[in-house]
């Protein structure tokens, strides 16, 4: 579904990633790991054409997205879920929501999504007239990841979702997401919460340093040095 | 005495009102964009110009042609966007506001000399039938235009705000200003967002400077003090703040007819009600740089 | 510096020394005048504009403080040369009385809160000195463009000069700083705010000089003129066509802006502030580094082939 072959980014004369290439198949649940820095987020403003590569190719449904504008790229059902969740803090929570299906095929069916939406995330049912900046730090997450669902993509691409949660919060979250995947929706998922992520993840890419430098399942990838260092959390080192 | 002060104090909300129109429409780019166009005041002079050549020229009533001001300047804001403004997009927002502050600065200087060489410095005013009438209420005189000047000047500021809170586009606009990427994530074109909130801005302008050619007077050199005027006015409402904008504009309409007032019972010169809202200005920036009606949070 | 280059700056120097007792022409001399004003007055700005990188709209308020203040002591009976270092300090004081909370202010609040500055100056002066400001007919028995040649090229010489030594000392670091990143530079223990104020101080004591020696320069003007925009976007517009945050970008920019000036009023009449807009936004968007910008590329290409 996705396909990332040798991408090499910049920003301005300092290289970010080195000849990336890995896939997303459809349906999957696919994790990237790595330590702070690594290109994590990097690689997905790629794939969502925030930024653009120097050299390489990104295809989606056999589609080159090279050369196809962001706001593009959402259409063909791709969305990205930014670190920290950037909810429009000065909208609704139902506003927030209602942007969420811009693109003209969601918003055909922009209710009947709500009402999904809501079924995932009955949190925000409660809050949808409250201003998205009085949510908490968890709501926000939610908010977020359920905006882009409005969306109605194929494929959702996660920025540390759990990241800044309470730990019975986390548990929360990947069941969420978890079953996000349940229902249809391919997901790639970067974490720092490498345990928890390799838990509901079919399989991970471990970036470290703007390369890939692991690939596997499960337990497999608890053997590389950068995925204990990050899952012991010395990564903040 | 008493009866002459709440005359001027009228006077000073019938400016405002059209201080006010012309600052949410800087407001309105600068928030959306953050492109700082300190051509707008041009702006509003080419759209007196516009709305006083088709009466002179072609006997058009100047609120009958309000529509055609409009177009003029949405053309000529798409225009200056597409040439110019456009290259700015993709700046980091320091840069961006020092860029468009340079070319907007040369766009005016453009704009300012075609209109001297074309029309002349000469101060033209558009004078109808009507323009003499005036109402009187507890003794107390409205000049008719002015007062319709301010209602339509409330009308598009009310239409703006529903546009900006009901319509998806008006929403699309928002999202962008408060961030520009997670809009782009949401499938939101920032290009045509930022074009739209230019070119919204642009006419915004062109009506006030339509009726500022109907109610008071126009010249090739205004634009340099209505864009201050603007630019304070968006300072002392708070930026973002559409309705508090406006009510910035009002406020500032009344501290200079009142400073006006006084400054003539004492004997002093009537311009010095330029400059008090300049200071104005710069005490809110020094002590509320939030605005008068902002919030510090986000 | 180089031999070369400072061989050629004594020939330069010499040149304009000499420069009147070969010219007796007043027109040509005038315009030599208003070179070296333009010279000193974007020079000048450029110091706060280019090095700190805050832009100043309001520089016609230094620039006119310091030809008011210049004026009235002058005419008073004081020493021209005191007359003017004290309007250049009031220009300073001006600039220090403002800097803290102008300062506070990032980016486009300096600029909207430097004009505002100026454009209530403008108006009060305007106000407060409403008539003609006119040398006494027994000093115009005894005036010569000579002097005032040389006076404009003392200040433009020291604007240039001070510039130079501040763009190559520890400030010079420490300015340029904070042009790059005010908020690294904060952490890296420079403090900004003392960099920007002295940049601002040294900007607002050469604008009021050059203020200064116009007010020794001109026979007659209302004191309104010194205050007007234009000073400021026409020094702007100087030092960003020659090259801004450059000590010879401003030069060349003002020797360019005026010969092109008198070029195009002969031929073009009310034309030319047209076309200097369409110019400085061409400039602005192709050549951010002005005219200074085309001579690196030239002299590092130049490198490359004879190397
Ligand atoms: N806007 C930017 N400008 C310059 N360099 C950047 C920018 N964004 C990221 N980088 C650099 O690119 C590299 C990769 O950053 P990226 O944000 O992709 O890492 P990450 O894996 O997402 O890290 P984290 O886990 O901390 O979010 C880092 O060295 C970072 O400093
Ligand atoms: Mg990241």
């Amino acid at each position: 579904m996705l396909k990332l072959d040798t991408i090499n980014a910049f920003y301005a004369d300092l290289q970010a990633l080195w000849g990336i290439s890995f896939e997303v198949n459809a349906g999957e649940l696919v994790a990237l790991v790595g330590p702070n820095g690594a290109g994590k987020t990097t690689t997905l403003r790629i794939i969502s054409g925030l930024l653009k590569p120097q050299s390489g190719t990104v295809t989606f449904d056999g589609k080159t997205l090279n050369t196809e504008p962001a706001h593009k790229i959402v259409e063909l059902g791709l969305c990205q879920v930014l670190e920290g969740g950037k909810v429009f803090t000065g909208m609704s929570v139902l506003e927030n929501l209602e942007l969420g299906a811009f693109v003209p095929q969601a918003r055909q069916v922009k209710n009947q999504t709500l009402k999904h939406v809501y079924e995932i995330f009955p949190r925000l049912a409660e809050r949808k007239n409250q201003r998205a900046g009085t949510l908490s730090g968890g709501e926000r997450q939610m908010l977020a990841i359920g905006r882009a669902l409005m969306s109605k993509p194929k494929l959702l691409m996660l920025d540390e979702p759990s990241f800044g949660l309470a730990p019975i919060l986390v548990d929360q979250m990947f069941q969420m997401i978890n079953e996000i995947n349940k229902q249809g929706t391919t997901v790639l998922l970067v974490e720092q919460n490498v345990r928890a992520s390799i838990d509901i993840a079919h399989r991970a890419y471990v970036i470290e340093n703007g390369r890939i430098v692991g690939h596997g399942s499960g337990e497999q990838l608890l053997s590389f040095e950068s995925v204990r260092s990050a899952y012991l959390g010395d990564s903040h080192a | 005495m008493l009866e002459a002060f709440a005359q001027n104090l009228v006077y000073g909300v019938l400016i405002g009102a059209l201080y006010g129109l012309a600052a949410v429409g800087l407001s309105l780019v600068f928030g959306v964009t953050k492109f700082l166009n300190v051509a707008h005041g041009e702006f509003l002079m080419v759209g007196g110009y516009a709305s006083f050549w088709l009466f002179t020229l072609w006997q058009v009533d100047p609120f009958v042609s309000l529509p055609a001001a409009i177009v003029s300047l949405l053309v000529l804001g798409a225009v200056f966007y597409q040439a110019l403004f456009s290259r700015m997009v993709k700046l980091t927002e320091g840069v961006k506001i020092q860029n468009t502050l340079l070319i907007g600065f040369g766009v005016s200087l453009i704009l300012q000399n075609l209109a001297l060489k074309l029309w002349t410095a000469d101060t033209r005013s558009i004078t109808t039938a009507y323009s003499g009438q005036v109402f009187n209420f507890l003794g107390i005189r409205f000049p008719l235009v002015r007062v319709a000047s301010l209602l339509i000047a409330l009308v598009l500021v009310i239409a703006l705000q529903l546009f900006l809170r009901r319509t998806y586009t008006g929403k699309a606009l928002r999202a962008t200003v408060e961030n520009w990427e997670a809009a782009t994530l949401m499938g939101i074109d920032i290009h045509r967002v930022y074009l739209l909130s230019f070119v919204m801005g642009a006419a915004l302008a062109g009506v006030a400077g339509a009726l500022v050619g109907v109610g008071y007077s126009i010249e090739p050199g205004m634009g340099m003090s209505w864009t201050l005027k603007s630019l304070v006015v968006m300072v002392l409402g708070g930026l973002g703040s559409i309705t508090g904008t406006f009510v910035g504009g009002i406020i500032l309409g009344l501290t200079e007819s009142a400073t006006g007032f006084i400054a003539l019972m004492a004997g002093g010169g009537l311009t010095y009600k330029e400059v008090v809202g300049l200071v104005l200005f710069l005490l809110v920036l020094v002590f509320r740089p939030e605005g008068l009606f902002g919030s510090k949070e986000g | 510096m180089n031999k070369i280059q400072i061989t050629i700056i004594v020939i330069l120097l010499a040149a304009l020394l000499a420069f009147p007792q070969f010219i007796t022409s007043e027109s040509v001399l005038n315009l030599a005048v208003y070179v070296l004003l333009y010279v000193s007055i974007a020079s000048s700005w450029n110091v706060l504009g280019g090095f700190a990188g805050q832009t100043n709209l309001g520089h016609a308020a230094f620039f006119g403080v310091g030809a008011l203040v210049t004026r009235m002591l002058w005419f008073a009976g004081w020493n021209i040369f005191a007359s003017m270092v004290i309007g250049a300090l009031v220009a300073v004081v001006l600039a220090l009385i403002i800097g803290v909370p102008a300062f506070r202010l990032r980016g486009v609040y300096f600029a909207i809160g430097t004009l505002a500055l100026s454009q209530i100056l403008l108006i009060t002066v305007g106000n407060t000195f409403s008539t003609i400001s006119s040398i006494p007919t027994e000093d115009l028995k005894v005036y010569s463009l000579v002097p005032r040649y040389y006076m404009f090229l003392g200040v433009a010489l020291l604007t240039i000069v001070t510039a130079y030594v501040l763009l190559n000392s520890r400030f010079g670091l420490g300015i340029t700083a904070v042009r790059e990143e005010e908020d690294a530079a904060e952490s890296l223990g420079v403090s900004a705010l003392k960099y920007k104020m002295l940049a601002f101080g040294i900007s607002a004591f050469f604008g009021g000089l050059t203020g200064g020696a116009f007010a020794f320069y001109h026979v007659g003007y209302y004191p309104q003129l010194t205050f007007g925009p234009e000073w400021t976007f026409d020094s702007m517009m100087m030092a960003y066509i020659g090259g801004v945050g450059t000590i010879v970008g401003p030069v060349i920019g003002a020797v360019f802006f005026v010969v092109l000036r008198e070029f195009l009023a002969l031929r073009f009449a009310e034309f030319h502030l047209i076309i200097f807009g369409v110019l400085f936004i061409l400039v602005v968007l192709f050549l951010p580094d002005g005219f200074m910008g085309i001579w690196e590329k030239i002299r590092k290409r130049l490198l490359r082939r004879s190397k």
